[in-house]
């Protein structure tokens, strides 16, 4: 058995499924909302990160910070579209989801 | 996906990071940055995936929940990662730990081995199931054989062979003796052996 076990790796070839990816993405994104604002969008920008066509618009907004440290992609249809198909239409540069899709 | 923000395409093979990007990366997902944790989640998520789907091969109807457990636990527990040793190893450990704990539950409950004659579980088809081995033959009948045998025999044999782990820690960990756990796997290998020879000689 020990031979065997050496010999053979059972390691398999399959790559996560997108939409496994992005329910995790959500649930960490969720989890880390839950206990304090998120990294502000005019933060995350000036990390070097680009930022999705929707998050562009809430960086631009002229309003606090606190509204735009909050999670939009829970509210966005690209996540609804990511978490349920696996190869979701979903094209915008920058979005997570699309990321995760094509990773 | 990149690291941090850069624009290049990176491939989520299973390759260890430079320690101070991984160092980098989980100082980023700390702050909550959200690119960075999608970032994360796109670096480990294949090889986690991989990793769990061969331990609990051939049923895989709980791997997508453990791949949600594992990066649960492992962002419940980043604020401790040391840095010590590259970020891919230790999520790999935590994926281990919840390997583990599957293999403890389902050994825990009382042996029912009455499955012992049954056909081997097919995988969702034969072409996916091919898709799953190399040409190799060894590795081909080795899935073969332990997709047949009942799940505790299986789970025995892969906690011990392939996770490595002794008998005494099975033991500790499912609450058996170490005696249960040896006449476990002595049954084990008595019924892979059998049913090895039996699909060499079809």
């Amino acid at each position: 058995m020990k031979r065997i076990a050496d010999r053979v790796e059972l390691t398999q070839l399959e790559l996560a499924p997108a939409r496994l990816k992005a329910k995790v993405y959500s649930a960490l994104m969720l989890k880390q909302a839950e206990g304090g604002p998120l990294l502000s969008l005019t933060e995350t920008r000036a990390c070097g990160h680009k930022l999705c066509v929707f998050e562009e618009l809430v960086r631009i907004t002229p309003m606090g910070e606190a509204a735009k440290s909050l999670n939009i992609c829970r509210v966005c249809h690209a996540r609804v579209l990511a978490e349920h198909m696996e190869n979701a239409p979903i094209y915008w540069s920058g979005c997570p989801y699309v990321e995760l899709k094509n990773s | 996906m990149n690291r941090l923000g850069q624009q290049e395409a990176r491939p989520s093979q299973m390759i260890s990071s430079p320690p101070e990007e991984d160092s980098a990366l989980v100082a980023a997902v700390l702050r909550k940055d959200r690119k960075a944790t999608a970032e994360f989640v796109a670096l480990y998520a294949d090889d986690l995936y991989r990793y769990l789907r061969s331990r609990l091969a051939p049923v895989y109807d709980q791997v997508e929940d453990l791949v949600h457990e594992v990066f649960l636990a492992a962002w419940e527990s980043l604020p401790g990662y040391q840095g010590s040793g590259p970020l891919r190893a230790w999520v790999m450990g935590i994926a281990r730990h919840k390997v583990e704990d599957y293999y403890r539950a389902r050994l825990r409950a009382p042996e029912s081995i009455e499955d012992g004659d049954q056909e081997p579980i097919a995988p969702a088809s034969t072409s996916d199931f091919h898709q799953l081995l190399e040409k190799d033959e060894l590795r081909k009948n080795t899935w073969r054989v332990m997709g047949s045998l009942p799940e505790q025999y299986r789970m025995a044999l892969i906690w011990r062979y392939w996770e490595r782990a002794s008998a005494r820690e099975m033991a500790l960990k499912t609450g058996k003796t170490e005696k249960a756990i040896e006449r476990l796997l002595a049954r084990a290998r008595a019924e892979f052996r059998e049913r090895w020879n039996r699909v060499q000689s079809s």
